[in-house]
């Protein structure tokens, strides 16, 4: 079912990108990622909505008398905050429900990426296996071209300079940088930093680069290169929603000091 | 930090890296068993080890490394001659094995890619094609004394008839080239991709399928087609010749007894299921496996006569050892089983921890 509703139709459109742009597999991962992006888009500015308005209700002054008034009573707590939803018009789900459409979708590119990179017996018969006769001929289609620039797409990259012993992983440190550029950028500024959520969302900012960095070591190129492209273009996506919070990559302002020091007094 | 958001973190990652990780499969199931038979011994190359059996009741007698390491995996068939077991990985080295001991005696690590293709022994010659599109010739040293280069990987082990070396590559052409030095005397395309080696006559002529959905008689003289014809499905098996007729099945579950001379259907019997490695002859009957485990013998004119199914998947021919069959399955618990002609299982050997 998942195999014939998202992967098959997924790899069959990898594959007529990739004959489409001259059997170039690295600019077909490109595309496609950007295609599904786009798709996807009208999804992420709802939850990016829902988010933020969820957001601002944390400030509002009737969330935080309720908050007060009822801490010790659950149920009439829930009542109230619902009631409080209605009457704000906002939609507590409204940032969940796109985060779980677009969750098997993105799971579907990356599964379709993996089986489109058949550089074994075995994945290759996979592979054949999911293609529509109708659309693509196995026989001219077969094997991929996966070189892209210096890259083995179906293999782990490192590139290899004629002066030094070991190569370089470079798609792995790329991958490192734009995922905590991409954690940071997209982290919103948080009114408590030291409420449990913003503590959570910095250990995950710190720790995640880390463990994008490793498999995109370890893994194929090519899935080192999708996750370069998802993160550039959601960056993307949230500067073009003004969403971007700079605040977490520049250098805070000395500004701040005088207010310190007027503390003391 | 408190305890709460820690543990919420670790799961996080935790789930993310099984889902990334997860996803992109297990390498240990990228091939099949490559099973080999020398004399009373068969050889098995799969995932982490090599191991070599005794054919009389499948007893391990040695397996190499003894501790597996990580990603250096075996799949392709060892080769055995001049007292050097070759096999290759799939960290793109090639071994040299004591066959006896499974002592390493030397390891070849001029080459980029992995070795997917069992390499051919001759006249005190290795040639041993790589998937990063060259063949590479070496002494029995492990010297390099040349290589060809193709357009595309090399996935199938090179034949030859004393004269020249024929090698199949995934760039759908056929090459024959000069043992002396590696020299193309011709190239044929053939529409499409060769997953398994070519056969090859004592008249000249070799036969080979590919995933262009054809099966081509080709000569060896000049590389000219002597016949060539279309299927309606592809194939991922090898043809077996048998006196003037080729065996083989296809992905949609035909097999076929083809006429070696002119291919055509003597037979053909649907079994509805993926049939998959070169077919074998054995005591009068040939042999056919499927991808889903079943073994089934057929006479010479297509009448079935029994059939096992095993646990696991099947993905390369039966290999004859002293008149049993010895089957590699992939994805169960036996990594080898060996059936007598009539079907009756033997022995199985499953790999030890």
């Amino acid at each position: 079912m998942w195999d014939a509703l998202i992967i098959t139709p997924f790899v069959n459109v990898l594959l007529f990108i990739y004959n489409l742009v001259g059997q170039n597999f690295g600019l077909a991962i490109i595309l496609f990622t950007l295609l599904i992006r786009l798709v996807t888009h009208p999804l992420m500015v709802k939850q990016i909505k829902g988010a933020k308005a969820m957001q601002e209700l944390q400030k509002n002054e009737k969330w935080l008398k309720i908050q007060e008034k009822y801490k010790n009573d659950r149920e009439k707590l829930a009542q109230e905050q619902m009631a409080l939803y209605r009457e704000l018009g906002i939609n507590p789900f409204a940032s969940c429900l796109p985060t779980l459409i677009q969750f098997p979708i993105i799971i579907g590119l990356y599964q379709s990426l993996i089986i489109a990179l058949a550089s074994t017996p075995i994945e290759l018969l996979n592979l054949i296996r999911h293609i529509y006769p109708a659309l693509l001929k196995v026989e001219t289609l077969i094997p991929l071209n996966s070189q892209f620039l210096w890259m083995d797409l179906g293999l782990p990259e490192r590139l290899v300079l004629p002066f030094l012993p070991v190569g370089i992983p470079v798609l792995a440190i790329v991958v490192t940088v734009t995922t905590y550029l991409q954690g940071k950028l997209m982290t919103p500024p948080s009114a408590n930093p030291k409420d449990q959520s913003a503590m959570f969302s910095n250990m995950m900012n710190l720790y995640m680069p880390f463990l994008m960095g490793y498999l995109a070591l370890t893994l194929a190129s090519g899935l080192a290169l999708y996750f370069v492209v998802s993160n550039l273009i959601g960056i993307l996506q949230y500067a073009m929603l003004g969403q971007l919070n700079w605040k977490n990559i520049l250098p805070k302002r000395v500004a701040e000091k005088p207010s310190k020091a007027g503390a003391k007094k | 930090m408190t305890r709460l958001p820690k543990i919420f973190l670790l799961a996080s990652l935790l789930l993310v890296a099984l889902l990334l990780g997860g996803c992109s499969g297990v390498l240990a199931s990228s091939s099949w068993p490559g099973v080999t038979v020398v004399n009373d011994v068969a050889y098995v190359a799969y995932g982490n080890h090599v191991y070599a059996l005794r054919t009389d009741d499948g007893g391990m007698i040695w397996r190499f490394p003894e501790k597996a390491e990580g990603q250096r995996l075996f799949f392709a068939a060892p080769v055995v001659a001049d007292g050097h077991l070759i096999v290759g990985d799939y960290l793109a080295v090639l071994h040299s094995l004591e066959p006896q001991t499974g002592q390493e005696q030397w390891a070849f690590t001029g080459a980029q890619g992995r070795w997917i293709a069992s390499p051919l022994v001759l006249d005190g010659r290795i040639y041993a094609p790589n998937a990063d599109h060259n063949l590479y010739a070496l002494d029995l040293q492990g010297n390099l004394v040349w290589k060809f280069r193709a357009s595309k990987a090399l996935w199938s082990q090179p034949v030859s008839d004393g004269r020249y070396i024929y090698q199949a590559s995934m760039d759908h052409y056929l090459y024959a080239l000069d043992p002396a030095n590696g020299q193309k005397i011709w190239a044929r395309d053939l529409g499409g991709a060769v997953i398994y080696s070519p056969v090859l006559s004592d008249t000249g002529i070799i036969y080979i399928s590919t995933l262009a959905r054809n099966v081509l008689a080709i000569r060896t003289e000049d590389g000219s087609v002597v016949w060539q014809k279309a299927f309606e499905h592809n194939f991922w098996s090898q043809p077996l010749l048998h006196g003037d007729r080729l065996y083989l099945g296809d992905l949609g579950g035909k097999v076929y007894a083809l006429s070696a001379l002119d291919g055509a259907v003597l037979w053909e019997n649907n079994l509805g299921e993926a049939l998959t490695g070169a077919p074998t002859w054995v005591e009068e009957q040939v042999i056919f496996t499927t991808e889903s485990g079943k073994v089934i013998a057929f006479t010479e004119e297509g009448i079935q006569k029994w059939m096992v199914t095993l646990e696991g998947k099947i993905y390369n021919g039966p290999v004859i050892a002293n008149g049993r069959l010895l089957v590699g399955v992939t994805q169960g618990k036996i990594l080898v089983q060996a059936l007598a002609p009539t079907g009756q299982q033997v022995w199985a050997f499953e790999p030890p921890k």
